[in-house]
């Protein structure tokens, strides 16, 4: 029998991403985000997306630039060091745009209630958000949330501690999320796959999720990566497809492979200040390029290869990011 | 050799950090400002990161709390829930000396916003939102940086990301946060302002060399008590020289 996970970037998100669902993405602002499956779900169109923002950038603006988000729960958008915000986020929520639904908690309780997620748990008593705009201001009402099944019915709860009386803590729902898109260096057949460097919050979307899928700089052999489990992040039984793109994550970085594309993302930060810029810009990257090999054609060998990380070090030293 | 007052801002910043603690730094100028120290009276100061990836010594300016410039030298590279635990523990047991913030806006108790102005749920313009700053302000002790502009030093904010000392002098306490932790010091390309003991209120505490009490009066708009103010010390060139031909030799932020 076949066990093997591994398809293309187009069969996993066609056969795991649907419209309204629950999406979260790996990595962090300009770091192992998952590009090569961001880019996937655009060219197939899912809609009414609810995006679990977490540290987002790019990758998210895209969809919502795309219309293909309703709901984006939010902590963080930015190119960081090249787009101050990301802007087809600002078009749909600023001066009576009202594009999307969206919410805001803080960057720490997301992580932590995607941790509360992986551990099975339904919310996490915190002590964020308390006395700011984050528990004053709902950008979602309860009323609107009946009419998002996904959605926690409230955005949060705030409540005595049980356990030290005259304390108050905000209670978090833990989100609910249908889909994790993973980056990782190394993945095998049967879905166990290996982050080098920094983790962030991967591990706890992938096992949170119903459905995982990681795309990958090696595709190795289950013998190969069994060899040696202290080094893996994630059993296979957590994943559903495994996806071989070396580069998957450019424009943002790799541990141990390749630094960010900073031209690339001052390229975006320019084009994605208006729609028609933005659109020319889906075009020429996602659309006119069919598959990840045509996408690493489009950006050039030479480019990419200027991008790769010295040695010893974990990026390119002296790389021009301005 | 003379301070241009983005440096001079840095320069503060750098003041701000002791030897032997540990600062929880975003990108930026607290960033430059953290290396500056690390590199002149701060060796053993350690810089962490929300991103979880703990004490390393930049040779390059991030651009993002997750590039991994920051993570030359670092000590560990822990998965982002575990700056959650560190975050909440290590503040209460004072190992966390402060964390740096900034903002679009800040009132006179230094509560800030960096999510958007105007109505909420319809901005005029809208910013990134909380990061972690919510987290660091509600746990730790913080130190802001901020442009000093009459349209950011304002009266009430538009929406409070992160408090800082709420209303008052009870104002964390009300709200179910430790009354011993809150903002320290806001630092501006024109001074630097502290927060009275008892009134919890922002006042002028110093201004840089070639700066008048004037200026500062005339960016703010709120009352500022400046009956304390002092002029800051002028730098030496030997710390100006660290910070402009070691610390951001590339001038990405200063």
């Amino acid at each position: 029998m076949d066990n093997s996970k591994v398809m293309t970037a187009a069969e996993a998100v066609e056969k795991f991403v649907h419209d309204g669902d629950c999406i979260a993405i790996g990595g962090f602002v300009t770091n192992r985000r998952p590009y090569v499956l961001t880019r996937e779900i655009i060219r197939q169109g899912q809609k009414d997306l609810y995006l679990e923002g977490g540290p987002s950038a790019g990758d998210m603006d895209m969809l919502i630039g795309n219309g293909q988000v309703s709901i984006y729960i939010v902590s963080y958008i930015a190119n960081s060091g090249y787009s101050q915000v990301c802007r087809r986020f600002r078009a749909a929520v600023e001066k009576g745009a009202k594009k999307i639904l969206f919410d805001d908690y803080s960057l720490d309780v997301q992580t932590i209630a995607y941790h509360g997620a992986a551990l099975g748990l339904t919310y996490v008593p915190v002590k964020n958000m308390l006395g700011s705009d984050l528990v004053n201001k709902w950008g979602i009402s309860e009323e609107e949330r009946k009419k998002h099944p996904k959605l926690p019915p409230k955005k949060f709860v705030i409540q005595e501690d049980p356990f030290n009386p005259g304390s108050d803590l905000c209670l978090v729902p833990t989100p609910k999320i249908d889909v994790a898109l993973i980056h990782a260096q190394y993945a095998c057949p049967d879905g166990t796959f290996r982050i080098e460097g920094p983790g962030f919050q991967d591990l706890d979307i992938a096992m949170a999720a119903k459905h995982t899928i990681v795309s990958c700089e090696e595709l190795l052999s289950v013998e190969q990566m069994h060899r040696n489990p202290e080094l893996n992040t994630c059993v296979g039984l957590c994943v559903d497809a495994v996806v071989e793109a070396p580069r998957g994550a450019h424009p943002t970085q790799c541990f141990g492979r390749y630094d960010y594309d900073g031209q690339f993302l001052l390229e975006y930060e320019e084009a994605s200040k208006t729609e028609e810029g933005f659109q020319a810009f889906i075009k020429k990257y996602v659309t006119d390029c069919p598959t990840h090999m045509d996408y690493l054609e489009t950006i050039g060998i030479e480019h990419l290869v200027s991008l790769r990380i010295d040695k010893g070090y974990g990026w390119k030293r002296g790389l021009k990011r301005k | 050799m003379e301070a241009t007052r983005k440096q001079m801002m840095a320069i503060a910043l750098a003041r701000q950090v002791e030897d032997g603690k540990a600062y929880i730094v975003g990108t930026g100028l607290p960033l430059v400002g953290a290396a500056l120290a690390k590199n002149t009276h701060a060796p053993n100061a350690s810089l962490i990161f929300e991103t979880a990836l703990f004490e390393g010594n930049p040779q390059e300016v991030p651009t993002s709390v997750s590039d991994l410039r920051i993570t030359y030298g670092c000590s560990v590279l822990w998965p982002q829930y575990r700056y959650f635990g560190f975050q909440s523990i290590y503040s209460k047991r004072d190992v966390i000396a402060a964390g740096f913030l900034g903002g679009a806006q800040i009132d006179p108790y230094g509560n800030l916003n960096s999510t958007s102005i105007g109505d909420y749920n319809d901005p005029v313009t809208r910013f990134t939102g909380s990061g972690g700053a919510n987290g660091i302000a509600n746990y730790c002790n913080t130190i802001i940086i901020m442009k000093h502009q009459k349209r950011r030093f304002i009266e009430k904010v538009d929406y409070v990301t992160s408090i800082g000392w709420g209303d008052g002098p009870d104002g964390r306490e009300k709200v179910g946060l430790d009354p011993n932790k809150g903002p320290r010091a806001v630092v501006t390309e024109l001074g630097v302002m502290k927060f009275d003991e008892k009134t919890k209120r922002m006042y002028l505490a110093e201004y840089f060399p070639g700066v008048t009490i004037e200026e500062i009066v005339e960016n703010t708009g709120f009352e500022l008590d400046t009956s304390r103010a002092v002029e800051s010390e002028v730098p030496s060139d030997e710390v100006l020289d660290v910070l402009i031909n070691k610390v951001d030799p590339l001038r990405m932020m200063i």
